[in-house]
């Protein structure tokens, strides 16, 4: 499978540098839908926030957000240029009303705002987002006493709660197996 | 019957405002006549501000006539008002003695004045929206030495676009709302108000309580007001209300009071350990009525 990102710059869906109100967000977000929905291979999109000055919580919640929870699971939203600590605590608000989260990835590394994984899932999570791909049997064997089906369990709830996203690949037995990507 | 409400000589609050409605009897709503007098040493802060403005402009648009008396002329309160653009927004059939100011004082002096900016309205025909922007820009002028001063206009920008998007969304009325600010730096504190004439909180929410919130249903007014900026209640469902909550989560981090006044209540809570707490919250009811929900934060910058 070869999948692609594309970059979103928000910005470009806005009338001024500013955006607030639930209002304006809902006036954004068609054209967001409709770019998202017009790229069908791609699965990954990377939000950048260049030329965004500030944005409020309602905003946040109407835009890339309800993009995430519209998509989870099946494509990701990530924010590559996040620096502002107050415009992200504002993305985090928004996404934790809607319990849904967003990745944030600054220098290579990446934070979850909005919710953060349970401590069940919390190793599973990490050892993901060091590899672009992933399979359970992969974190089963890098994991001292993890059995491929609760590696397997670990990343199906990962996934189901928006953190990974996840295809359905033909294992070499000829059964099913899924592979798990980091959004980002 | 008429109705006239005596201003003190000395600073005016909306603690003061309350006090001065409340010794007037039943309150202006309902007068022929509403007289405001603003005795010689009267100064008016930007919360009673909008408060008073909003209030004159209700009480236009129920027919009664609304006169303000300034002791002092222009060269008092009265010309403080002007500058913050208080006329400018004022209704033109209210009596204003000596006489309405000859320009506006706004006009003059914009931008001049870094700790004060007009009273800026909030219009639902025309949504401004740049309005919170510049009231944003206003406070980190004024703030400009502080090292603080991006962090507190990211803040300042979130409670004010909160607040007016509120305005836009629940008040349903036909009167103009209004937002503004001051900043104090004697009292080094920032307020930012944000008024409208429109229903009360309390009454877009409550019907939707039993749906929405059933267990929360049971709780007062000042109980429920808590929980809408501490918790976030929507009368929409649970993954919406994250704006007030939201711009509570920020001005507590400046330990910032809020003051609400809804039609017949108002509530004043205090900064907590964990925030804003039932507990510590005080309420007046059984007020004089002033429609709609007027909010002020008053942030402290020491």
């Amino acid at each position: 499978m070869n999948e692609t990102t594309e970059r979103i710059k928000l910005r470009n869906f806005m009338d001024g540098s500013e955006g607030w109100g639930r209002e304006q967000g809902r006036k954004v977000y068609p054209a967001l839908l409709d770019f998202v929905e017009g790229r069908p291979g791609v699965m990954v999109f990377k939000v950048s926030l260049e030329g965004v000055k500030r944005i409020d919580i309602s905003f946040a919640s109407e835009t890339i957000v309800e993009l995430a929870r519209r998509f989870r699971g099946n494509k990701g939203f990530c924010f590559v240029d996040l620096a502002d600590a107050d415009v992200a605590e504002n993305w985090d608000a928004a996404a934790s009303r809607k319990a849904q989260p967003l990745m944030s990835w600054s220098h290579g590394k990446a934070r979850a705002l909005g919710v953060s994984p349970s401590q069940g899932t919390l190793g599973a999570f990490e050892f993901a987002l060091q590899r672009p791909r992933t399979r359970a049997a992969e974190f089963a064997a890098a994991t001292q006493g993890m059995s491929i089906a609760n590696a397997s369990t670990k990343f199906k709830q990962l996934w189901e709660q928006g953190f990974l996203l996840r295809r359905e690949d033909v294992a070499e037995s000829g059964g099913v197996e899924y592979s798990y990507y980091r959004i980002g | 019957m008429d109705c006239n409400i005596q201003l003190p000589p000395r600073w005016v609050n909306a603690e003061a405002l309350e006090d001065a409605l409340r010794s007037a009897g039943p309150g202006p709503h309902g007068a022929v006549t509403t007289g405001f007098s603003f005795p010689i040493g009267c100064r008016v802060m930007i919360d009673a501000a909008v408060r008073l403005l909003s209030l004159c402009n209700q009480l236009d648009a129920s027919t009664s006539r609304v006169r303000l008396d300034f002791e002092e002329g222009e060269s008092g309160v009265m010309g403080y008002l002007s500058r913050m653009g208080f006329f400018d927004e004022l209704s033109r059939n209210t009596e204003v003695m000596p006489s309405w100011p000859s320009i506006s004082g706004a006009e003059v002096h914009a931008g001049s004045n870094p700790g004060l900016v007009e009273v800026a309205r909030i219009n639902h025909r025309a949504r401004d929206q740049a309005l919170p922007g510049r009231l944003t820009d206003a406070v980190v002028r004024a703030c400009g030495r502080r090292r603080d001063a991006k962090d507190l206009g990211g803040a300042a920008f979130t409670v004010f676009a909160e607040l007016i998007d509120n305005v836009f969304s629940h008040s349903e009325t036909p009167l103009d709302g209004y937002a503004a600010l001051q900043v104090y730096p004697k009292g080094d504190s920032l307020q930012v108000a944000v008024s409208d004439s429109g229903l009360g909180i309390m009454q877009t929410l409550r019907p939707a309580m039993k749906t929405q919130y059933p267990s929360l249903a049971h709780l007062s007014d000042t109980a429920l007001l808590v929980e809408v900026f501490r918790q976030g209640l929507s009368r929409h469902g649970a993954d919406r209300g994250c704006g007030l909550q939201g711009s509570a989560a920020k001005a507590i981090k400046y330990r910032a009071d809020l003051d609400v006044r809804l039609p017949n209540t108002r509530v004043v809570l205090k900064p907590g350990k964990g925030g804003y707490q039932p507990a510590t919250a005080h309420c007046h009811e059984h007020l004089p009525l002033i429609w709609g929900t007027h909010i002020c934060f008053t942030f402290r910058l020491d």
